[in-house]
């Protein structure tokens, strides 16, 4: 009997929080659209907000287009038959991937380009597109090992050529395998440009983290920063999603 | 058409072809046939460069094809292979995996292959499976699927290697019916096969392999009824036994059933033949431990005989005992005539305190 009355009071005591929490949010909500209003955009900082945005996202696409392409060159070395190349391959894989994105983003702007003007966007790039590289290059190397090497021979011996084999065998129904994998490569290649700030890119972090200490009141840059990023990271399930449709539709 | 000399092929110290030479005409039909191990699905590998001879000649029209830097590609359109795993393209629908090569090797057109592609499934009886995906279909489904992606490019000489192996055998027939259409349309065919019935029926020579060399050669008749040398004689003539021991009265009858299955089905016995040996044995044995063994515990024996060319099936039995001529003494009327019925012939012996029963099915 106790046990019930308890249970009964803790419930009511729930309910009349919440109701005052939604009163107090009701009675707040226009100061604390002002507040939003008059520190994003009163102060013009939406347009700043819009500059880091546009980095961030040219940084995401030149780092999943180079890493792709990197990727791509670094799994034709890991599956040639060169011994020489294999362990070139395997040997920039294990750098590349077990260096910090941070550590690497320094070490090519802060030493190797030290000196050249290179422009420091330029520098994060190519950074972000050997990190991702090597991930990628992963992904695709298992994703071709998982193919059925007597397929490729009955295509060979229909007469495809070797290059035209893995187009027409190979590479439809590895990238079949990649992609899930693929997609969240690139959703956490958007959070890690997050770090380019270090060597002075302004990216969409970089300019909330500035917009909140120059305001004094992080929080509304903060929110509307972490928005962002989740609204990017859909926007790429999103494309999977509609590619994913459009395959099982075919 | 083809011709081979002296063909060597070794895996590090495994020699396993030692000095192939063949002659094969256009329109042949050869069966390749041999124990396992015996190089056969290598020889016919090699034949199209899937394995790379160490040392000897492949002319294919006339070609060298061992020459270093020969087009391959060129030679395998004109040629086809069947494989035992059907290896269908599996990520697309069985349309598709007949007319991608069509399309993109010979330059035709989308409609055009698709009609092509649909005779061929017609040829198969599988029009209805045109839109399905390879993993939809039952093995012997896929193997006539793989026969007709082959059949698509034209090819003038199909390499099946060991074609129904992987099927349930309830399924190596229609995959062997579509072969058998192929002969006369001018095809070379090389086929390794366990199927001897088949490889009899079919084939214009068969080729005997061992210890990596065409060991014997000639007409189904001479290398099935008459083969000159020790090992093929040996091989052709093979029987298959299968032999259980009964020595308690509770012992397992469904498990002995079901080994005598077993044993049928590996040896890919017809499933009469199957019904028949597990229908005969059944009634013999409940009939012996109701006759002979009320009070001292069985000891039965009995050993099924298969010859695998002649497609004959022998039944032994032994039982311990008194001399009594189970089938006239120990059944009832309908036994009786399901047993005399059901078998070719059978003869009983006793001898020194043990009773020898044969049947000929």
């Amino acid at each position: 009997m106790a046990k019930k009355k308890l249970h009964r009071i803790i419930n009511i005591g729930f309910v009349m929080v919440f109701f005052a929490l939604i009163t107090w949010g009701i009675f707040q909500l226009p100061r604390i659209v002002e507040a939003f209003y008059s520190t994003i955009v009163v102060s013009g900082a939406y347009l700043g907000i819009w500059m880091g945005l546009k980095v961030t996202l040219a940084l995401t696409m030149a780092g999943a287009l180079l890493g792709t392409f990197f990727g791509a060159l670094i799994c034709s070395m890991r599956m040639s038959n060169i011994r020489s190349l294999q362990i070139l391959g395997q040997i920039l894989v294990a750098v590349l991937r077990g260096t910090p994105v941070v550590m690497l983003l320094m070490f090519l702007y802060f030493f190797v380009f030290v000196g050249n003007y290179i422009e420091a966007m330029y520098v994060a790039m190519l950074g972000y597109g050997l990190n991702t590289g090597s991930h990628m290059a992963e992904i695709f190397r298992t994703s071709i090992e998982a193919i059925n090497p007597r397929e490729i021979e009955a295509a060979r011996m229909l007469g495809f050529s070797r290059s035209r084999a893995f187009f027409f065998i190979t590479l439809p129904q590895s990238w079949k395998i990649a992609k899930p994998i693929y997609e969240s490569c690139i959703v956490s290649l958007i959070q890690w440009t997050s770090v380019a700030g270090y060597i002075s890119v302004t990216e969409l972090t970089r300019i909330v983290n500035g917009l909140g200490s120059r305001t004094g009141n992080p929080f509304f840059a903060l929110f509307l920063g972490i928005v962002i990023y989740l609204g990017l990271a859909y926007t790429v399930r999103f494309i999977f999603w509609i590619d994913n449709k459009r395959g099982l539709a075919q | 058409m083809i011709k081979v000399e002296n063909l060597h092929k070794n895996y590090g110290e495994l020699r396993v072809l030692n000095g192939i030479d063949a002659d094969i005409d256009e329109g042949e039909c050869i069966a390749i046939i041999g124990g396992s191990g015996a190089g056969k699905s290598v020889f016919l590998r090699s034949m199209a460069m899937l394995e790379i001879p160490d040392q000897g000649t492949i002319w294919i029209e006339g070609e060298n094809i061992t020459t270093p830097g020969f087009n391959l590609n060129k030679m395998r359109e004109k040629m086809g292979m069947v494989y035992q795993g059907f290896h269908l393209f599996s990520h697309l629908n069985v349309l598709d995996n007949i007319t991608l090569a069509p399309r993109k090797i010979l330059g035709m057109s989308q409609p055009k292959a698709q009609q092509k592609a649909m005779e061929l499934l017609e040829m198969v009886g599988l029009t209805a499976k045109a839109k399905a995906m390879p993993q939809q279909l039952s093995g012997g489904q896929c193997q006539r699927i793989a026969i007709a992606r082959c059949l698509a490019m034209n090819p003038k000489i199909i390499l099946f290697d060991e074609p129904t192996s992987a099927l349930d055998p309830t399924m190596v027939g229609e995959v062997l019916a579509i072969i058998r259409k192929l002969l006369g349309r001018g095809i070379t065919m090389l086929i390794v096969t366990h199927e001897m019935g088949f490889a009899q029926d079919v084939a214009s020579r068969i080729f005997y392999m061992d210890e990596g060399i065409i060991y014997e050669q000639g007409s189904p008749e001479r290398i099935f009824n008459s083969p000159q040398l020790p090992k093929t004689k040996n091989f052709i003539q093979k029987l298959k036994l299968f032999s259980y021991e009964i020595v308690s009265k509770d012992f397992d009858l469904i498990a002995m059933v079901a080994s005598i299955d077993q044993f049928c089905q590996k040896y890919g016995l017809t499933k009469e033949h199957i019904f028949t040996a597990q229908l005969l044995l059944e009634e013999i044995v409940t009939s012996l431990l109701r006759k002979c063994y009320t009070d001292r515990q069985p000891d039965i024996q009995f050993t099924i005989e298969y010859a695998e060319f002649t497609k004959k099936l022998k039944l032994f039995i032994v039982y311990r005992g008194e001399s009594i001529n189970i089938i006239e003494e120990g059944m009832d009327e309908i036994q009786r005539m399901i047993l005399t019925g059901k078998s070719e012939s059978y003869t009983h012996s006793y001898d020194s305190g043990a009773n020898h029963l044969k049947m000929i099915i």
